[in-house]
């Protein structure tokens, strides 16, 4: 065993620190735990103009946010408001119009990533081939992206008319049946889809271009000597480096997902009915339509646990891939 | 790791608030609230508008106002889907942003329940206003709870707008009544000609369906707040809604008010129910190749001749700085003297008695008579003078889509929406 040590301190740190490695060096554990002390300051100085400015934007409105999801405070009523628990939580969460909606945002959410990120990585390993005329290919690819969601939603509700629409135009000079694109369920929901991925699908190529361009040819050429098709170089060395990246993707897309607002304000107005209204949307129509704080509140609150997970795996992504 | 977990938990927390916080309530007020004069004699006042033609006109209006008064007038603007929520934030924080408040007629009953607005019924007694230049409906346009609240900023009601060309190919006549309505209808839907356009799309097109259940004698609530939607009146109207769609054009089910009008203007469409704030836009020649082409009526009579009435309202918030600059600029634009140059400068028209029958004004704009209102035997109705209009609107809405698309029949859906209306309406408070 080793002597006690005199440096004050250290017997505190003794218990938390002990390393079979370092036991024997005393001198050498007091610097040691001096540097983390020393980093551990710097570490909180350097972050604390950041903390500074989250907590008042977004611990603050977090936590009057669940207050006010446990109130009935509501625009309309010259009361003022009182507690009431989880009333809010009970009819405006525990409903089928809340059931409905997150059906309906995890329906687009999961069609959406089926269509979006095969899309996107068939467009991102088509571009990392260096190809002739790429560059102009990415900067017409990237352009979606950079358009407002609200804009491309008003170019699309034109598009998808029935009647004057360029989309039905075209489906009839194919002599295909034209689709009542936001009246009919079905085509309503598929009509967001294709507008949300032509804005998605460049930015998730995007990011797999970035990653398969950092990843190490090494591993790629050594398969190619050893006689591996394109396909089994793709299927069993790219793909499995690339992992982290594209779950990473997922999980951003998984947010924006239940994010998706403008778009289906714009081109459906969450109809009809209700068939294509998202839990965001929802959220806006007992917020601002029904002028019901505490309720949209509650279901706001319910909408950011419902994306914890997302943030969980992410945290879980980012560990594999450091 | 405790600290990792503590901080996992903190950034999930962050993000509830994130979400949280654009869920609730903001208040941005873009008008300065800052004013130099006394509160009875201000250098300016500010007026909260919602983009529309009429807010234009006022704006175009506030430079005369100043060079009379002295008063500069700035504006303050908030597109519709946020506009009620921020202005009664702002008034219920009692920030005194706001002069003069522009607001959907649909939203008074919860302005006035939340006593956001100031009463002006002695204010409307001045002879410059002239309150009497209206027709008893539209003199109560504006009041709730026996009070008044809002001026008139825009006359719209529902009137039958059709193409004489497509009418005359078919030797049929404007209609009078529902049943013509439906007659023309048919007589002209052939080929890519449809026989009628009218709202069916979500968010909106039970405005279309409140109508007819007016017109075919049906309410949509009794007395005592309790649904009435499901009453023989209400399902033979809302048979004849859906009846009607066919001689619609296709996608007519996602079209609302613009898309509406937009499809009337663009295709070839006999006749079309729509409000007549849309005027100046179907007949301005140079947006509209359907301008010369198009007449206009009063929206079909059936059981009952009703006609639904729509428009802006404007008034005076409670906790305006200045309410007397305020009425003044409201009776210098809204007044008798100047409702025709709020015509001039685009305004949907308002529908005082001295616009609706200026024969000059009559020459060039032709529907101005059907805002009058004082037909006899005409019944008019406005929106649902309901506190919680936004969630009964929303809720026939959505019943109304089940129907259409043919999910549940005419009498399960008005069954069903009847009972979803129920917990709604009993939340309004008895006036």
């Amino acid at each position: 065993m080793n002597p006690p040590s005199d440096v004050p301190g250290d017997v505190a740190l003794e218990p938390r620190d002990a390393s079979p490695g370092l036991d024997g060096f005393l001198p050498l554990k007091v610097a040691t735990s001096s540097i983390a002390r020393r980093a551990k300051r710097t570490a909180i100085s350097g972050t604390l103009p950041t903390w500074l400015i989250l907590i008042p934007i977004g611990a603050v409105p977090l936590v009057v946010g669940v207050w006010l999801s446990l109130r009935d405070e509501n625009l309309i009523s010259p009361l003022p408001s009182t507690f009431v628990g989880l009333e809010n939580y009970r009819t405006d969460v525990f409903n089928p119009t809340f059931g409905k909606a997150l059906v309906v945002t995890l329906m687009i959410m999961a069609i959406g990533l089926l269509v979006q990120v095969p899309l996107g990585l068939f467009l991102a390993v088509l571009l990392d081939r260096a190809l002739r005329g790429t560059q102009l290919f990415r900067t017409a690819l990237i352009t979606p992206m950079l358009l407002t969601p609200v804009a491309v939603a008003l170019m699309f509700r034109f598009m998808f008319n029935s009647e004057l629409g360029v989309i039905n135009w075209a489906l009839g000079s194919l002599h295909l049946p034209r689709l009542d694109w936001l009246g009919e369920s079905t085509a309503a929901l598929l009509a967001v889809v294709i507008v949300d991925s032509w804005q998605a699908v460049p930015f998730i190529m995007l990011l797999l271009l970035a990653g398969l361009t950092a990843l190490p040819q090494g591993p790629r050429e050594a398969a190619s000597v050893d006689g591996a098709s394109a396909w089994q170089t793709f299927r069993y060395v790219t793909l499995p480096m690339l992992t982290p990246v594209l779950l990473v993707t997922i999980m951003i897309r998984l947010i924006d997902g239940f994010k998706l607002f403008d778009i289906i304000f714009i081109l459906t107005r969450g109809g009809p009915g209700t068939d294509t209204q998202t839990v965001s949307m929802l959220d806006y129509n007992t917020a601002f339509t029904f002028l019901a704080t505490s309720r949209a509140a509650a279901i706001g609150t319910v909408l950011a646990l419902l994306t914890l997970p997302v943030y969980f795996v992410w945290v879980r992504v980012t560990r594999i891939e450091q | 790791m405790r600290r990792r977990r503590s901080f996992g938990v903190v950034a999930g927390l962050m993000a509830i608030g994130m979400v949280v916080a654009g869920c609730s309530s903001s208040n941005n007020n873009d008008a300065s609230s800052s004013k130099s004069g006394s509160p009875t004699n201000p250098a300016e006042i500010n007026v909260f508008t919602i983009p529309s033609p009429s807010a234009d006109a006022l704006k175009k209006m506030a430079p005369l106002f100043t060079a009379k008064t002295g008063i500069k007038v700035n504006f303050s603007s908030t597109e519709y889907g946020t506009a009620h929520q921020k202005a009664l934030l702002s008034i219920k924080s009692k920030q005194g942003a706001f002069d003069v408040v522009q607001f959907d007629n649909t939203f008074l009953p919860a302005f006035a329940t939340a006593g956001a607005l100031t009463p002006l019924d002695e204010y409307q007694k001045s002879d410059a206003y002239d309150i009497n230049d209206f027709s008893p409906a539209l003199q109560k346009y504006g009041t709730y709870g026996g009070k008044t609240y809002g001026l008139v900023l825009s006359t719209e009601p529902f009137i039958t707008w059709y193409r004489k060309s497509i009418l005359a190919k078919a030797n049929v006549k404007p209609p009078t009544t529902w049943d013509e309505y439906q007659a023309v209808a048919k007589a002209t839907n052939s080929g890519k000609t449809h026989g009628q356009i009218m709202g069916y799309g979500t968010g909106g097109g039970d405005w279309w369906w409140m109508q007819l259940v007016w017109s075919f004698g049906g309410q949509l609530y009794d007395k005592d707040f309790k649904p009435t939607v499901n009453t023989p009146e209400a399902v033979a109207a809302t048979q004849y809604y859906k009846d009607l769609l066919p001689l619609a054009p296709s996608g007519a089910l996602s079209f609302t008010g613009d898309d509406v009008t937009i499809q009337y203007a663009s295709t070839q469409i006999a006749q079309m129910i729509q409000y007549s704030g849309y005027a100046s836009g179907v007949f301005d020649a140079s947006k509209s190749p359907v301008a010369g082409d198009t007449g206009v009526a009063a929206v079909p009579a059936g059981k009952v001749n009703a006609v639904e009435l729509a428009g802006w309202n404007i008034g005076i918030p409670s906790d305006a700085p200045s309410p007397d600059a305020g009425w003044q600029f409201l009776e210098f634009a809204l007044g008798k003297d100047n409702a025709k140059k709020m015509l001039e400068f685009g305004a949907a028209a308002i529908g005082r008695k001295s616009v609706t029958t200026d024969p000059v004004l009559l020459a060039t704009y032709p529907y101005l008579s059907l805002l009058s209102l004082d037909t006899p035997g005409l019944v008019v109705y406005p929106y649902p003078q309901l506190v919680t209009w936004p969630e009964f609107d929303k809720a026939c809405s959505d019943g109304l889509a089940d129907i259409l698309t043919g999910k549940v029949s005419v009498q399960d859906g008005l069954n069903a929406l009847n009972d979803k209306l129920i917990p709604i309406l009993a939340k309004e408070p008895k006036v």
